[in-house]
């Protein structure tokens, strides 16, 4: 079977490369066929490159603190063009303060992200529900 | 554009064009905001209060701050001045804004005014434009900078000097290879020519404002050798369009040794470069970032890095050190956190005052080696650019002369790999193209082999992610599990 193409990047105007670069070797190691767009990725950027690719995942990174802002309406945007089926997984500092996480979770799954992470999430289990939300929609 | 001074003509015909990018800027005049600054008392004043905590042997303590809304900014600053003893205040500026965004912070201000709460990671400057600067900094007591991430920050220069700060942190490099993807390095070394040349006429009609090129970089495992170059080559171009005070920082590797020799031979270095380009009248001072990289979230474990910063910071004879919160690991803090890690960091700055470290073997080994690594890429860059820094650095970032690990700039070659030796001094694993000799490379490789032994494995790329989240993992070096 061919690597499962997926689509990483930091959105909105967040400049935060260094986990960028981390999270890139690591699902490359972890078998997945990774497209990185870097830092500073539109909606827009995002979407193109999962069509392009034929991508079965969007990770979306934000640490800088606009990701309420910067994150809503991707699910809506991926629908209009036909990636229903897509998933949308987000995580890092996703809003502005220290706020407990299953506020911050109800507020992304609201937004039509199938997974939520806070900045001390294990990469192994990132991977691990990756490969199994992937299987379970090929079903 | 040459690397010389900006002329007057040049600067007006760039300046009536800036001013129309946004309504803030429309119609504002130089003179007014000069005036503007010649009426704000002496003790206000960022370039003296650096000059006399210099001549004091001080260490002043700064906080980093910014909230979308005016009077929330006003009680944020108000609250780190009473309740957190700071020295000196920021203005952080929100990333929107560091792009020119204006737009999207417009949308950002009226989103925080439905949430009763600010969505925005800093104060937006421009939209709030002239009055809105004049109310915050009128508002506090201390000197207060504009503290920001902005490769072409022409208008909120315009702005917020005229807005009554008084010093402006940033630079045509260090705000362009940490802090964006795609602006070419000329073009952001140009447009921060208009910014000095900009601090360089309010300086001529006798208004200190301070400079302060942003030490940390990327904040992740930098090197002394590569944010120093920079520091220095940014104090150069500043001094050239008028500039007077200079504060150049270095952000906390966490090897004690190190980071004093760092301070020490930064001092040095750029006295003996702003020498080597004929300056003689200006006023240096230093800053240090406490550790920039990732935090625990513990908060008891992160006012552990907070007061080991501050602690450094004090040894290294840093004239300022810019503080942490123990909300850093989750991201903005709230005013209660920033006030905390301000109060973490009097105290164990005030027990150390009094205290005196001599500079032992183990700095001077560190010093010598900082200032050969500094004055090789330093010769590189002199050599490509023949005999001119300013071309010599945009050449030098071309070619991977010059080179900051994980920076997300494409015009950043990307190929340094730095990470720890066996007692966390950040050595240089992969050099790159960088403009190191083989002796120097040597005595890195050694340093590293060190380590690989003590740890049983070989030197690899596994030990520079361990070294990334050794410190909110607990430690400073990041062994094997």
């Amino acid at each position: 079977m061919s690597a499962t193409n997926i689509v990483l990047g930091v959105i909105g105007f967040d400049c935060h490369s260094v986990g960028n670069k981390i999270l890139e070797a690591w699902f490359t190691e972890s078998g997945f066929k990774v497209t990185n767009l870097g830092v500073m990725v539109s909606q827009e950027e995002f979407i193109a490159a999962a069509i392009e690719t034929d991508a079965k995942a969007i990770l979306v990174s934000s640490l800088y603190g606009h990701g309420e802002i910067d994150c809503a309406g991707l699910r809506e945007k991926c629908i209009e063009k036909g990636l229903e089926d897509l998933l949308l997984y987000v995580g890092g500092n996703l809003v502005v303060g220290k706020t407990p996480f299953p506020q911050v979770e109800e507020k992304f799954l609201k937004m039509g992200y199938d997974r939520v992470f806070g900045p001390d999430c294990s990469l192994e289990k990132v991977s691990e529900m990756l490969k199994a939300d992937i299987a379970a929609k090929a079903r | 554009m040459s690397s010389s001074k900006l002329s007057i003509e040049k600067f007006n015909e760039i300046r009536q064009e800036i001013l129309q990018t946004w309504p803030t800027g429309h119609g504002l005049s130089l003179e007014e905001g000069i005036a503007y600054q010649k009426a704000i008392p002496e003790a206000k004043n960022f370039a003296v209060a650096m000059r006399k905590a210099s001549q004091a042997g001080k260490t002043l303590l700064q906080p980093r701050a910014g909230v979308a809304l005016i009077q929330d900014h006003i009680k944020l600053l108000q609250y780190l001045e009473n309740e957190g003893e700071a020295d000196l205040l920021p203005t952080t500026i929100d990333a929107y804004t560091r792009q020119n965004r204006y737009q999207e912070a417009a949308v950002g201000i009226e989103k925080s005014l439905q949430a009763r709460t600010s969505l925005l990671n800093g104060f937006p400057a421009v939209n709030h434009g002239l009055t809105g600067c004049r109310q915050v900094t009128e508002a506090v007591k201390s000197p207060i900078q504009v503290r920001h991430g902005t490769p072409d920050a022409r208008l909120l220069a315009e702005i917020t000097l005229a807005g009554g700060f008084t010093s402006y942190e940033g630079g045509g490099i260090s705000y362009n290879i940490p802090y964006t993807k795609k602006v070419p390095l000329q073009k952001s070394i140009d447009d921060w020519k208009y910014v000095d040349r900009l601090v360089g006429i309010y300086e001529e009609n006798g208004i200190h404002i301070n400079r302060e090129p942003f030490g940390p970089l990327t904040g992740t495992l930098v090197p002394p050798f590569v944010s120093h170059v920079v520091a220095i080559i940014e104090g150069i171009l500043a001094l050239r369009q008028g500039v007077k005070s200079i504060t150049l920082g270095y952000g906390q590797g966490g090897n004690l040794f190190q980071d004093v020799a760092a301070l020490i031979s930064l001092k040095n270095l750029a006295h003996e470069f702003f020498a080597r380009e004929g300056f003689k009248d200006y006023e240096l001072t230093t800053v240090f970032h406490q550790w920039m990289g990732g935090f625990p979230e513990d908060e008891a474990k992160a006012f552990g890095v907070i007061s080991w910063g501050a602690a450094v910071a004090v040894l290294a004879g840093a004239d300022k050190v810019i503080v942490k919160s123990p909300h850093e690991a989750m991201g903005i803090p709230t005013k209660e956190a920033n006030a905390q890690g301000l109060r973490c960091t009097r105290q164990a700055v005030s027990m150390l005052r009094d205290q005196k470290f001599p500079i032992g073997s183990e700095h001077r080994v560190e010093i010598e080696q900082i200032e050969k690594e500094v004055r090789s890429i330093m010769e590189a860059v002199y050599r490509l650019g023949n005999g001119d820094i300013e071309a010599g650095i945009v050449a030098a970032f071309e070619a991977g002369v010059m080179d900051v690990p994980f920076a997300p700039s494409v015009y950043n070659h990307g190929k340094i790999l730095p990470m720890r030796d066996n007692n966390g001094f950040i050595r240089v694993f992969n050099k790159g193209n960088l403009a190191l000799s083989d002796d120097i490379m040597a005595y890195h490789r050694e340093k590293l082999e060190e380590r690989a032994k003590a740890e049983g494995r070989n030197v690899c790329f596994q030990m520079v992610t361990d070294d990334i989240y050794a410190i909110s993992k607990g430690a400073l070096v990041g062994r094997p599990r």
